[in-house]
């Protein structure tokens, strides 16, 4: 029995934003899906404790986001037993291929550690506000903040975006980043 | 005022950009919602509605029937 009427309707309804979610957080088309697969599973399994009327969306988020750092865990695990150190550099999905301009951004994104990219994906992209993507993330409204700001500065360095953000501390922390970059 | 040049670009607004990083006058926050809005128009695999169709049959049979 579902939790209400339509709470597969709902589930179904926030599929493509899970799954973007799921590949900006993988980076892997497949991974993805499959996170998607784990995520709708265990919230069917624990619908009881979505509260009819909170945030569908938000609570489907945790539960991805909780699904992928514990595979995270494990897989890095299973590659440390197997060959003793970590190789897992995923690759992209050619379906995910799209104009230069989003290749460019894409790649940029994936060189982000993943506390800043799914920071700024929560309140850039996905439509959240500061304070639910730290309920998502599980921790304080500053901390995201904080790491929207870095990945930020770190996408406008990697993409050459000058202008937008050259005054402040972003400005030296831009200089020395890149100069570290081009070196 | 130095500020003596038309304003012709896309709505510039004062200074308020501070409060949304990521709106409209940030080039990074465009790209970032061009990046997502790619993906979330994906066409959806079938797997997703079929997979709740399976949890929903399965939860309106009666307990103890595994496979």
């Amino acid at each position: 029995m579902s939790v209400y009427p339509g709470f597969r309707d709902d589930l179904l309804a926030t599929v493509p934003s899970l799954r973007a979610f799921a590949v900006s957080l993988s980076k892997n088309a497949d991974r993805a899906d499959d996170l998607v697969q784990e995520a709708l599973v265990k919230a069917w399994d624990k619908q009881a404790s979505y509260q009819p009327g909170t945030n569908l969306k938000a609570w489907l988020f945790t539960i991805l986001r909780n699904e992928f750092y514990s595979q995270m865990r494990k897989r890095k695990r299973e590659v440390e037993d197997s060959d003793g150190a970590i190789t897992g550099r995923l690759s992209v999905h050619p379906a995910q291929e799209g104009s230069v301009d989003l290749k460019d951004f894409r790649r940029a994104l994936e060189q982000l550690p993943e506390d800043q990219r799914e920071a700024i994906i929560l309140i850039g992209a996905s439509g959240f506000s500061y304070e639910e993507a730290a309920e998502i993330c599980d921790c304080a409204v500053g901390t995201i903040k904080s790491r929207v700001s870095r990945a930020r500065t770190r996408l406008q360095e990697i993409l050459g975006i000058t202008g937008e953000n050259d005054f402040g501390p972003d400005a030296i922390s831009a200089q020395i980043t890149n100069s570290v970059f081009t070196a | 005022m130095n500020y003596g040049k038309p304003n012709t670009h896309r709505g510039q607004e004062k200074r308020g950009k501070d409060s949304d990083p990521l709106g409209a006058n940030s080039e990074i926050g465009r790209k970032l919602r061009q990046y997502y809005d790619d993906l979330i128009t994906e066409d959806i695999p079938d797997r997703f509605s079929d997979l709740l169709n399976q949890l929903e049959q399965k939860s309106t049979e009666p307990a103890g029937n595994k496979d």
